[in-house]
């Protein structure tokens, strides 16, 4: 027997001396849930992620989970009482879902620990119910692009409000027998980001539907449709670029995001970018991007938040600045930013002057497609605006009546 | 079933079992799912309901994607079978090089759709390839606007299914036509019978096997055509799979979306039953 049992002790004590060597060389790991594109990924995968491992031993296994999805996934890992994942970042206007849900953290007890030099409107953000449900990650604003070498062809100023718009939209039509605005009329996110930071430009509620910012944004809408590119059908926040860059259009309003894009992707140095253009009530601009929120029951709320205070360092910020043109959420950060990327940032600075947030209900979804059907009907088929705009308010307030009863 | 006759093919039970928990569990329970929440109120969870299909019924780009999903399905089988059997018929010959032209001809079924998609954009854009000869030509004086709605969108997503599919179509009316027997040609031949007559009285009743079998996968394949027209036209020409995509996908509205889904599938088996019934199954005999 003894022969027996001495082999299988040492041999179990070996494997067990070597698995205990290798836990213990080995990262610990969080799983962190993101939407980016391709060139985001790689400045996360390249320098981000790798400091943070270098510097805290922490390893982050990050995946790809949609806004519209997010809500839908934390809900059954809450509900199945495993959560796999440790940090998510999240488009700020699909933040009422996930508190709704009850599927966030509250984090108001560690909401010292977010920099003194991150903006405050941003951190306010993330409240609900007076609780802290999510912190800063990254802000954004839209601004626009133009083709300069098309404006001084045609003798053209940047338009500075609605009428010089249309005027520049009409001389483009004139001159090259179509139209060289772009509006981004795909359809769904983009364009209801579009809608929104219109119409409040005009004064408007955009929940409302038909009040007088409503009507006033539609009726100039259905007037400029027809001198905008037809492009514009396709035009959502990647589709601008590549429209932009090919000179298919020379002016239109995007995230940030795309000038890195168009100047070092496409080579087209001669971009040029401003804030952007007043509406006849005042000069809006929507204020988008993520935040960051930890899962309720998330197996490494420690980890996690060390992760977001990274996030939030003034050296990570600089690095998302100088690499990917994402605006700061910290006031300090622009050191690393490189001088060609500096009037870009001057154009995001001056949007930001006239930032605002989105309402942030539970009823985003149902809004997003009536606003979007509204769209359709009135802009691209072309019928009569207060008729479609009353029916819609209708819908909406039908809507909203049954999330109040739910 | 016995329980004798259960323990004697044990073995075939045991294999079949995987494929029956996998057609079961991804196939079917998904469908049934669907179904279901077709039928069930989003606010209320409240089942069954009709609201789904009553807000539907009733959302103009419903209306529009059921008109250009039959559009697209009729124009594009019946353009598909037409070429595919003109395309069929020449192969069918024997002439030099004919094992090339096959060849070419079947590429673009290996073409994944997306990418035939995204190709079909640089022919279809409005600074793309065909607008640029159509204005070296002066046919137009201004870029068309493919994409912009219509008929001409339609169109557009036709044509470029049919340079995706029509190999297949030409690949199973071939084999078809393999099987008719020489001899009946000659005999035909012989009573003085012209090529039409032939074609006619010979070859089309023949292959009438190969063209249900063309026709049935081909309907249903039409139906759910998706990538092609999200690539191709955007979001403004909405067919109903794009549709159901939306509903879920823009806003977050799966039983909407189940409904629109459940149409589609109630079209798709619609369309094989009719079809089968029409035709029958009885195979022509000489």
């Amino acid at each position: 027997m003894k022969k027996i049992f001495c082999p299988l002790f040492i041999s179990l004590f070996l494997i067990a001396g070597y698995l205990s060597a290798w836990g213990a060389g080995r990262d610990q790991v969080i799983t962190v849930t993101t939407a980016l594109s391709e060139a985001e990924w790689k400045v996360m995968k390249e320098d981000i992620w790798p400091m943070f491992q270098r510097r805290y031993g922490i390893k982050v296994d990050a995946y790809t989970v949609e806004a519209a999805d997010l809500g839908k996934v934390l809900k059954g890992m809450v509900k199945a009482g495993r959560v796999e994942i440790d940090v998510f970042c999240q488009d700020n206007m699909r933040l009422a879902e996930l508190v709704d849900l009850g599927v966030v953290e509250d984090l108001s007890r560690y909401r010292g620990q977010i920099p003194e030099n991150v903006l405050p409107a941003l951190v306010e953000a993330g409240v609900f119910s007076n609780k802290l449900y999510f912190m800063p990650y990254r802000p954004n604003v839209q601004i626009v692009y133009y083709n300069p070498l098309k404006f001084e062809k045609y003798k053209l100023n940047p338009p500075k409000n609605w009428d010089e718009l249309l005027e520049v939209a009409k001389r483009f039509h004139a001159q090259e027998g179509m139209g060289r605005i772009l509006f981004k009329a795909s359809g769904g996110a983009p364009t209801t980001a579009q809608l929104y930071e219109w119409i409040a430009s005009a004064g408007g509620d955009p929940f409302s539907f038909n009040d007088k910012g409503c009507v006033a944004t539609f009726e100039f809408l259905q007037e400029l449709w027809s001198y905008c590119h037809p492009d514009s059908k396709k035009a959502k926040w990647d589709t601008t670029n590549e429209f932009i860059a090919k000179e298919v259009a020379y002016i239109g309003q995007n995230w940030p995001f795309g000038v890195p894009i168009i100047v070092k992707d496409w080579n087209k140095k001669w971009l040029k970018t401003y804030g952007g253009w007043e509406g006849p009530e005042k000069e809006v601009h929507i204020i988008g991007g993520e935040v960051v929120g930890i899962p309720k029951g998330s197996p490494n709320k420690r980890l996690a938040l060390k992760y977001i205070s990274f996030l939030h360092s003034k050296e990570v910020q600089e690095i998302l600045m100088a690499k990917l043109a994402w605006p700061s959420i910290r006031d300090d950060a622009s050191g690393k930013v490189e001088g060609w990327l500096v009037p870009h940032f001057e154009s995001v600075t001056e949007a930001l002057k006239h930032g605002i947030f989105r309402k942030n209900v539970s009823y985003w979804s149902e809004f997003d497609g009536l606003l979007n059907d509204a769209f359709t009907r009135i802009v691209i088929k072309g019928e009569k605006v207060k008729p479609v705009l009353d029916e819609y308010s209708r819908k909406m307030q039908e809507t909203i009546g049954k999330y109040k009863k739910d | 079933m016995s329980f004798r006759k259960l323990k004697k093919s044990w073995l075939e039970i045991l294999l079949i079992t995987p494929l029956l928990i996998y057609i079961l569990g991804f196939t079917l329970a998904p469908v049934i799912y669907a179904v279901y929440m077709s039928f069930q109120d989003k606010f209320t969870l409240h089942f069954p309901t009709l609201v789904n299909y009553k807000y539907i019924f009733t959302h103009f780009q419903f209306k529009e994607a059921f008109f250009n999903t039959c559009f697209v399905a009729g124009v594009g089988i019946t353009l598909e079978l037409t070429i595919g059997l003109l395309v069929a018929l020449i192969l069918y010959r024997n002439f030099k090089g004919r094992g090339i032209f096959r060849a070419i001809m079947l590429l673009p079924l290996g073409v994944p759709t997306v990418v035939a998609a995204t190709n079909m954009r640089y022919i279809f854009d409005t600074s793309g390839y065909l607008n640029s000869f159509l204005l070296k030509l002066g046919v137009v004086e201004h870029a068309v606007d493919w994409a912009g709605g219509g008929i001409k969108t339609l169109m557009t997503i036709v044509v470029a299914d049919m340079w995706k599919v029509t190999p297949l179509v030409m690949l199973i009316l071939l084999a078809g036509l393999e099987t008719i027997p020489e001899q009946l040609y000659e005999a035909a031949r012989i009573d003085g019978a012209g090529a039409w007559k032939r074609f006619k009285h010979i070859t089309l009743p023949l292959l009438k096997p190969a063209i249900t079998m063309a026709l049935v996968i081909r309907g249903i394949d039409i139906f759910r055509i998706f990538d092609l027209p999200l690539i191709l036209v955007g979001r403004h020409t909405r067919v109903l799979s794009t549709y159901a995509y939306f509903e879920y996908y823009d806003y977050a509205n799966p039983y909407t979306s189940s409904a629109g889904a459940t149409i589609l599938m109630v079209m798709i088996l619609l369309t094989i039953i009719a079809y089968l019934k029409m035709t029958g199954t009885k195979e022509v005999q000489y």
